[in-house]
């Protein structure tokens, strides 16, 4: 395999909650990540807490989804019924693929037990013994390395029975998916890992009451759960003096693309993207600046250059007509064509679309094939119009996941910022990027 | 083509783990397609039948799923990214020259000698060493033209070794 130093955060500093460790050689086994002062988290929940006392730090903690919608953890878990018998189940929402996102990846990589051991302190808040880790396809090493740390756990009992002497049955199993992006949205991956093609269920019920198997379930992302040991074991109090007033705590951003040092950096929720792109990612190379960043993944709304200093913030990226998303910023610098990366995204979401709302369906399809006359010199007027009409189409509730909204974030988001290569394209055949070529496979 | 009894008995053994059979369908293709190296129909069919389920609904999952091969694929396989991160950074220079050193014309076309083929995948989440691709299970990354070539080479000496 090829070397893979470690691109990102690691080691002490004041920001890096999770990562710390990170580095730290052999952290994937038990012992060491023992040293390091791992399952002392789930240790102190299950001797010295009762499930609603975790419960109310990570509400304290003030802890937003990190997987793509940025909701409330605290409240996600509260919607779970409290007295419905029978099994219920945590699921780990481990199937990254939003284009430019490979954060969970990172931790699972360098830190396999910091996620069990975050599943199963959530296992414990919400009284749940079953926990499911519904593994990226793909992910040949998190899935060795978890399945490694999984049997360690067994042989220790802190899955089992009684795990650090409670009474609280921990079992975990890991779920590989096939390769289907969809299946990162929740109700998709609930149809997956039931046996069935991952499309979309309409909510209600929402998964906290009728998930897997129709039983109560709490679905979280990696690094939502990655951030759990550190809120039990300092409290959701301390937790909550990182960030902002509605985004505490840290997030790792995966930052890729033409910047001289991508990587999956950790930082205090706030900090604005020019720190991010420029300081943390080393900017463009020499002589290039940034045309244009996706702040939350690919179906982020894009922005230009001149609001770097736009914030990691999730409220304000909302604000401002984007959003934070899955915390993958993908930057392009001024030698590449926006129209032929926006040709290339939509490619992808008319591959990904499950088929099962019209609009998704076929209008990622459409635009396609629009983008394929632009870009071969035969577009028009016409063809920006029929963008801008599909765009719409796609978005506004007209599909029952956010697949079809990303896919016109897309094209609405690049036309908004770009018109003028529009329209060199679309009415005259013409581009000013140098690398033209680079993002046609 | 049918499975041999070692897979027959190891996905008769899936539905036990899960509280609905349905879930033991895709790791019951894996065996197969481990095994067979691509989902022939009979081969899907065996499966639903072992697993007492309806062959078209088996069809349906391998169907929906990138993972899943219904088409032969090279004994050495390349699957390069080539989303938008990967692009960035090389990731069409990389397919041509794959391409060239395998002599494809296309995508998920199979050299004359069944060694290799290329397929294009979506982001695989490994952006920090883009242009990156997964081959024989195994992430390989800052892709250049002298990595590719060196695993090529490597094929082509393993397979003249009778491996």
């Amino acid at each position: 395999m090829a070397a893979d130093a470690l691109r990102g955060s690691h080691g002490p500093a004041r920001q890096h909650l999770l990562t710390a460790d990170f580095g730290t050689p052999g952290l994937h086994r038990l012992d060491v990540y023992r040293r390091c002062g791992g399952y002392g988290s789930l240790e102190k929940a299950l001797k010295e807490m009762a499930p609603e006392e975790v419960h109310a730090e990570v509400k304290t903690s003030g802890l937003r989804g990190r997987g793509g919608a940025g909701f409330a953890t605290g409240t996600k878990w509260g919607f779970l019924p409290k007295d419905v018998p029978g099994p219920r189940y945590v699921v780990v929402n481990a199937d990254e693929s939003e284009p430019g996102t490979s954060k969970d990846r990172y931790l699972m990589e360098n830190s396999p037990h910091l996620l069990l051991e975050g599943a199963c302190i959530a296992a414990y808040a919400v009284g749940a013994h079953q926990i499911w880790i519904y593994l990226r396809g793909e992910y040949d090493k998190p899935y060795r390395l978890l399945t490694a740390a999984i049997a360690e756990l067994r042989r220790e009992g802190i899955l089992g029975p009684s795990p650090f002497g409670r009474d609280h049955l921990l079992e975990l199993q890991i779920y590989r998916g096939h390769g289907a992006y969809i299946c990162g949205e929740e109700t998709a991956l609930l149809d997956s890992l039931e046996g069935k093609r991952g499309q979309p269920r309409s909510r209600p019920p929402f998964p906290a009451v009728k998930g897997a198997w129709g039983r109560p379930t709490l679905l979280n992302n990696v690094e939502t759960l990655s951030a759990l040991p550190w809120i039990v074991m300092h409290g959701g109090a301390e937790y909550a003096k990182f960030g902002t007033d509605r985004s505490r705590g840290t997030r790792l951003l995966s930052v890729s693309g033409n910047v001289e040092k991508p990587g999956v950096y950790e930082v205090e929720l706030g900090v604005t993207f020019r720190h991010v792109i420029m300081e943390l990612a080393g900017g463009p190379s020499p002589g290039r600046r940034v045309k244009v960043f996706w702040p939350g993944g690919s179906s982020a709304q894009v922005l230009p250059e001149s609001m770097l200093d736009t914030t990691t913030d999730l409220d304000e990226l909302a604000r401002v007509g984007s959003m934070a998303g899955s915390g993958g910023v993908i930057v392009m610098d001024d030698a590449h064509c926006v129209v032929r990366a926006a040709h290339r995204l939509l490619r992808f979401y008319a591959n990904e679309s499950c088929g099962k709302c019209t609009p998704c369906r076929t209008g990622g399809n459409w635009a396609v094939r629009t983008y394929e006359r632009i870009l071969a010199g035969e577009g028009s007027a016409l063809d920006l119009q029929i963008l801008d009409r599909i765009q719409d189409s796609l978005q506004n509730g007209r599909c029952l996941c956010a697949l079809g909204d990303s896919a016109g974030f897309v094209i609405m988001s690049t036309m908004k910022y770009f018109r003028d290569e529009y329209e060199e394209h679309a009415l005259r055949n013409e581009c000013s990027a140098e690398r033209t070529a680079a993002v046609h496979a | 083509m049918a499975l041999s009894e070692h897979a027959v008995e190891e996905i008769k053994a899936l539905p036990g783990r899960f509280p609905e059979v349905r879930s033991a369908v895709m790791p019951a293709l894996d065996i197969a397609q481990e095994e067979l190296g691509f989902l022939t129909p009979d081969a899907m069919s065996e499966v639903a039948g072992l697993l007492k389920l309806d062959p078209g609904y088996v069809e349906g999952i391998a169907t929906f799923y990138s993972l899943f091969h219904l088409e032969p694929t090279g004994r050495h396989h390349f699957s390069v990214c080539t989303n938008l991160s990967c692009t960035l950074r090389g990731a069409v220079e990389i397919c041509d020259h794959i391409k060239r050193r395998i002599g494809v014309e296309k995508f998920n076309e199979v050299s004359a000698d069944g060694l290799f083929s290329l397929e294009e995948v979506e982001c695989l989440g490994a952006c920090e060493y883009a242009p990156m691709m997964r081959y024989q299970h195994e992430f390989h990354y800052d892709l250049t033209a002298e990595k590719l070539d060196a695993l090529i080479d490597a094929a082509r000496r393993g397979a003249a070794n009778g491996r």
